[in-house]
């Protein structure tokens, strides 16, 4: 510890507002807050103040989407192996997982922190910590055949375009992972779409071996023909309820695994990080909706209609994202009722873009952007309401 | 009883013993006008006068009736001003022997037969009006107008301050004298009560509403915007239950009042407990410091009310606690990272929410100031309901008719909305100035 204490002195001097790169004073503070918390003293009331603060709130966040890196490695390498014919060892595919996700991790978060600390140091604020966040969820939802620089365009749209023109975190109305996830998927949809592009392929291949079909469970399940029974389709492609909770398949690189967002958000509710209103009300709004669909159903009717909600919930990453994005505090409703619809509009859409357009076939990322639009005019419906109820003190 | 289910209870350590220190008479006393709501003084002495107990120091500007009293016999030996010719303090060197101006007393039987007006103008010359506050400005009321309402409130459920069971020991006749005080001023008199504190048993039946609940459940704001039916009572009055005490105290001997229990509080305070101290004693001479040399701070006040001060400054004419806190100025390490099982929050994000003890508190900032990242936990903590993240920026662009819909009037200024904010806005601040503003408005008007 004393060692990064004067390693760090070492270096203050040169940030300092007469040093030589003091307008990237910003960033060393931000560096230097994740080892030492320098004290500010309160000046009014109240004397006294909370311990937690923006940065922990945040960490937390980052720590529960850890687990879904450790997933997310294995399940790319697992994968590219059997795409290539070869026995899913740990090893190997941990080692294959690593290769393609890390180079991802530091083009995201070393041009995602590049724009973050450009703005801080043009507009002399200082670094927030909701760039670290934006770039831990951002390679989570991306294929892992993902070119480097499409990524650094995404994050690029998704933190400047989804948050610094608008003032920066705190002041954003799109949560800015999804938005550039969202960039990427309309600017280059060859390279985020299909069901080429959910698998790595390795060995020097080019295409998998013919026993290995890189459908993801969504495009099965969208790509069906009238009169299939779709629970037997998606079983005779190996999707069985419990292979969709823990997510080994292809897909993006951390937003299968169901089982450990509902972990994620079961950890982040407890530690009053996530708004469980937001979560269970997606939840609810996805196995209402997908019921409902499965009442109207008809034997003549395409076959999505008829898909158990469950199967809804776990497929893709309806959960991840209903743990990770629409809890967002930022993009997501402030007002507890309003939070509730809000969440049961994500889990809604989630169904009927699925269902009901092709040309989707993951639709919750879009439900989420969708609903972060409707959030001021929810909550602007509650607070009229709630001043209602007040007696009048003017 | 009457729960109120949001607010927050700090459970902060150096919380004052039910014992009582009596503290021998300072060699100074001061009266500080500088926080005194809404009043602009007109000095009535010069430095090297001499004054007795209860000889005028100064009136206020716009109110001349307004008068406020000498707390000791002695020199003046300062009139100190702050930045833009505030007056500070009216600081008094004491003499050996004390001299007390006098008024005439009121009796039981007087009483009972005296005219509003006249009890009234009594309060007023013996300087002691201050003591009521009017809400929702808590400002000090017109001596012509009538409260549709007045509340005692014996405590708010503060971490630091007097307990009634204390102040109230062997006062029980003050206080119903005070009482029929208060009936003669206004029909409807409640006494409130958290259920965390108690009264003498024989005072028992002079409360009226006992309220349950986390800080501020006490506070008479939070109480009427609990109760009321009907706008009129907006303007209800409040004070505190051991001011009650000084006014009948005033009334019944017919001199100004010179003595008050206060806690002195605070993990830096030595044996914290309450004290007997003359009212404007010197803060290092009410609360002892613990000695080890560490970085501390006075608060005057509560720690979620009070204000800064340092051990030379002086109690204020309100204040009833003298809270020493740590204000140590070494960086803390790897402070993200730990689990925090010593570290106060209202959040669920530190261990300490498994820990029952009572934690250290300290005048740490514990963080950056952020932009409101919508956690809406000042919402959650709120006591009277108002969404402070909607309020507090509805204010501080200049919104009124918004911050007003807002319910900003009914803000108590408990301070709890800053305090649970991780993103470290001064809420309470905004709100505070904004309310004064409305405040100064209004009485133009």
């Amino acid at each position: 510890m004393n060692e990064n204490g004067s390693f760090l002195k070492r270096f203050r001097k040169a940030f300092d507002p007469e040093g030589p790169l003091a307008r990237l004073g910003p960033m060393y503070e931000a560096l230097e807050s994740v080892f030492l918390a320098r004290p500010r003293f309160t000046r009014n009331a109240p004397l006294v103040r909370d311990s937690l603060d923006v940065k922990r709130y945040m960490m937390l966040v980052i720590l529960a989407l850890i687990p879904h890196y450790g997933f997310g490695v294995y399940n790319v390498g697992r994968q590219a192996l059997s795409a290539a014919g070869r026995a899913p060892d740990f090893f190997p595919a941990l080692f294959i997982g690593l290769s393609a996700v890390i180079p991802i991790i530091v083009v995201v978060f070393g041009v995602g922190f590049a724009w973050e600390v450009l703005f801080a140091a043009i507009r002399r604020h200082p670094i927030s910590e909701g760039v670290l966040v934006t770039c831990t969820l951002f390679p989570l939802t991306l294929p892992p055949t993902i070119p480097l620089w499409q990524a650094a365009l995404g994050i690029s749209f998704g933190v400047v375009i989804g948050k610094e023109i608008f003032g920066g975190t705190g002041r954003n109305f799109l949560n800015p992972a999804l938005t550039g996830r969202a960039f990427l998927y309309f600017a280059y949809p060859a390279q985020i779409s299909g069901d080429g592009v959910w698998t790595l392929i390795t060995d020097g291949r080019t295409v998998p071996v013919d026993a290995f079909s890189g459908a993801t469970p969504l495009s099965v399940a969208g790509g069906m023909d009238r009169l299939q029974d779709i629970h037997g389709i998606l079983l005779d492609s190996g999707y069985t309820l419990s292979r969709l909770l823990f997510g080994l398949y292809p897909g993006s690189i951390g937003g299968t695994a169901t089982f450990l967002a509902i972990l994620g958000a079961a950890f982040l509710v407890l530690l009053g990080i996530a708004s469980y209103r937001i979560i269970l009300g997606c939840i609810l709004g996805l196995v209402i909706t997908a019921g409902t669909l499965n009442l109207l159903a008809g034997p003549e009717s395409m076959p999505y209609l008829s898909l158990n909600p469950l199967y809804h919930l776990f497929m893709g990453g309806s959960m991840f994202a209903f743990a990770y994005m629409a809890t967002d505090p930022v993009s997501s409703c402030h007002m507890q009722g309003a939070r509730w619809i809000f969440g049961f509009g994500i889990g809604a859409l989630t169904v009927l873009i699925r269902v009901f357009n092709p040309a989707f076939p993951e639709g919750v990322g879009l439900a989420v952007l969708f609903m972060n639009l409707f959030a001021p005019l929810l909550d602007e419906i509650e607070i009229k309401a709630r001043l209602k109820r007040r007696v009048p003190n003017v | 009883m009457l729960q109120i289910k949001k607010g927050y209870t700090l459970r902060a350590a150096g919380v004052p013993s039910l014992n009582l220190e009596r503290r021998e008479i300072p060699k100074k006393v001061a009266l500080v006008p500088h926080h005194i709501p809404f009043v602009k003084p007109r000095l009535a002495v010069q430095e090297k006068d001499a004054v007795r107990t209860g000889t005028l120091l100064f009136t206020d500007k716009h109110r001349p009736e307004l008068k406020f009293r000498s707390p000791g016999t002695g020199i003046v030996e300062a009139v100190r001003f702050g930045p833009r010719h505030v007056l500070e303090a009216v600081v008094i060197r004491l003499d050996e022997k004390e001299r007390h101006e006098s008024f005439a007393p009121v009796s039981d039987a007087a009483l009972e037969t005296m005219g509003k007006a006249d009890l009234k103008s009594r309060i007023q010359d013996g300087g002691l009006w201050a003591l009521f506050r009017e809400l929702p400005f808590r400002n000090i009321p017109a001596g012509t107008t009538d409260p549709p309402g007045i509340i005692v409130s014996m405590g708010t459920g503060e971490p630091f301050e007097p307990h009634p069971s204390v102040y109230l020991n062997d006062a029980a006749a003050l206080f119903r004298f005070g009482m029929r005080v208060l009936q003669k001023l206004s029909e409807h008199v409640a006494v409130v009560l958290p259920s965390e504190y108690a009264v003498p048993s024989i005072l028992e039946e002079a409360v009226t509403h006992g309220v349950s609940g986390n800080y501020p459940c006490g506070d008479a704001g939070v109480f009427l915007y609990r109760t009321r039916t009907d706008p009129n009572q907006n303007r209800t009055w409040t004070l505190h239950g051991q001011d009650l005490l000084l006014l009948s105290r005033f009334l019944q001997e017919g001199r100004y009042p010179t003595q008050k229990i206060v806690v002195t509080a605070g993990p830096e305070a030595q044996d914290p407990c309450h004290v007997m101290v003359r009212l404007g004693a010197p803060l290092r001479h009410i609360a002892r410091t613990s000695g080890n040399g560490r970085a501390h701070r006075f608060v005057v006040g509560g720690v979620f009310t009070g204000y800064p001060a340092s051990g030379e400054d002086y109690l204020g004419f309100h204040e009833n606690a003298v809270v020493v806190l740590p204000e140590d100025p070494t960086p803390e390490k790897w402070a993200l990272f730990k689990p925090g099982y010593q570290k106060p929050t209202y959040s669920r994000a530190f261990l300490s929410r498994l820990n029952t003890r009572r934690l250290p508190v300290d005048t740490r900032y514990h963080g950056e100031e952020r932009a409101c990242i919508g956690c809406g936990y000042c919402t959650d903590v709120c006591p009277v309901d108002i969404l402070p993240q909607f309020t507090y920026k509805a204010a501080v662009i200049g919104e009124m008719e918004e911050a007003l819909a807002h319910g900003i009037l009914d803000c108590v200024e408990c301070g709890l909305c800053s305090y649970v904010c991780p993103s470290k806005i001064d809420l309470v601040q905004a709100l505070k100035s904004a309310r004064a503003d409305l405040y100064r408005e209004d009485v133009r008007r």
